[in-house]
């Protein structure tokens, strides 16, 4: 597994594509994929928006710590990028505190699993885990 | 040389970047950005002031148009005998974003704008120091004036970065480097 995260709009996307010489359609965005897609994609953009959503389906739904479990076991090549977004001020509404909290543990078991996490800053790439081959 | 320092709020970045001139033999500008409306940017404004007291900075207000900049001195000159081997340090990208963004009631898109300044700042210095910030890092989503400004100060910071000579992230005034071709 290879991880990318780094500020909104920081270059994640386009570093990835650049990096990895990806298509258009090995590309699938948590904001609006099938869910089922996330164990096949060969690169999840957006993995912080798949949390949201699991947590906005509520009851019914696996829970966001459970469905990322089983996406690091079924899909272990998959390029994950993440929005960093536990800067700031701790939101007043609970569900906005509920997704930070579920981002950040997601964030934190798929950097561990990863063979490398590439962070971007002003869409330069520094290595946080492991190489940049 | 041109180099772009980066962080978060209060991370220490204008001291880092006031550092790198410390040494510079020529004249030293310091352009600021920000308008002085409110409290709380008069304060900010003071402190600053403070910070450079003593330090050999002249200082110029500019709050938009930074790719027109005529420095102090440089007006009826011919190109030769201009201020060319100063030092310029730009404070901060984030205020000229927003005050380039928001002008007359309209939303505009800054980034060439931008970018054509600190082109032009380059070229009639020998040492350039652009303060940055970083805004996208709190997961907020915000109303669209304010997601519109956050894109564009994103896309501003990785076109000044590819610029740049050297880019600089501070940490709690920590300098980390993020790219270096300094020679």
């Amino acid at each position: 597994m290879m991880m990318i995260t780094g500020g909104a709009f920081s270059g994640k996307l386009e570093f990835a594509r650049k990096h990895f010489e990806l298509k258009e359609d090995e590309v699938v965005c948590g904001a609006d994929c099938g869910l089922a897609d996330v164990f096949t994609a060969k690169c999840v953009d957006h993995y912080e928006l798949v949390v949201r959503r699991l947590l906005e389906n509520g009851a019914g739904q696996e829970a966001p710590e459970a469905f990322t479990e089983r996406f690091i076991r079924e899909n272990p090549e998959a390029i994950v990028i993440m929005d960093e977004i536990g800067g700031g001020i701790i939101p007043l509404e609970k569900s906005e505190r509920l997704w930070r909290e579920q981002t950040g543990r997601a964030g934190c078991r798929i950097a561990e699993r990863s063979d490398t996490v590439i962070r971007l800053c002003c869409g330069l790439p520094a290595v946080l885990k492991g190489t940049l081959g | 040389m041109m180099t772009l320092v980066t962080g978060g709020a209060k991370c220490g970045k204008s001291h880092y970047s006031e550092r790198i001139l410390d040494g510079f033999a020529g004249k030293k500008f310091y352009i600021a950005t920000m308008e002085p409306y409110g409290e709380e940017a008069l304060a900010a404004i003071a402190r600053h002031r403070g910070l450079r007291a003593g330090k050999g900075f002249t200082t110029i207000e500019r709050y938009t148009d930074i790719d027109e900049l005529i420095l102090p001195g440089d007006g009826g000159r011919p190109a030769g005998v201009r201020n060319s081997g100063c030092g310029i340090l730009l404070e901060c990208t984030a205020n000229l974003c927003a005050n380039e963004m928001f002008r007359d009631g309209r939303i505009c898109d800054p980034t060439e704008k931008i970018l054509r300044g600190f082109r032009h700042l380059r070229d009639i210095s020998s040492e350039l120091v652009i303060v940055t910030n970083e805004v996208g890092n709190d997961g907020i989503s915000y109303e669209e004036g304010t997601a519109a400004y956050i894109r564009a100060l994103g896309e501003v910071n990785r076109l000044a970065a590819q610029t740049a000579d050297r880019v600089v992230e501070c940490v709690y005034g920590i300098p980390v480097t993020l790219k270096n071709q300094r020679k």
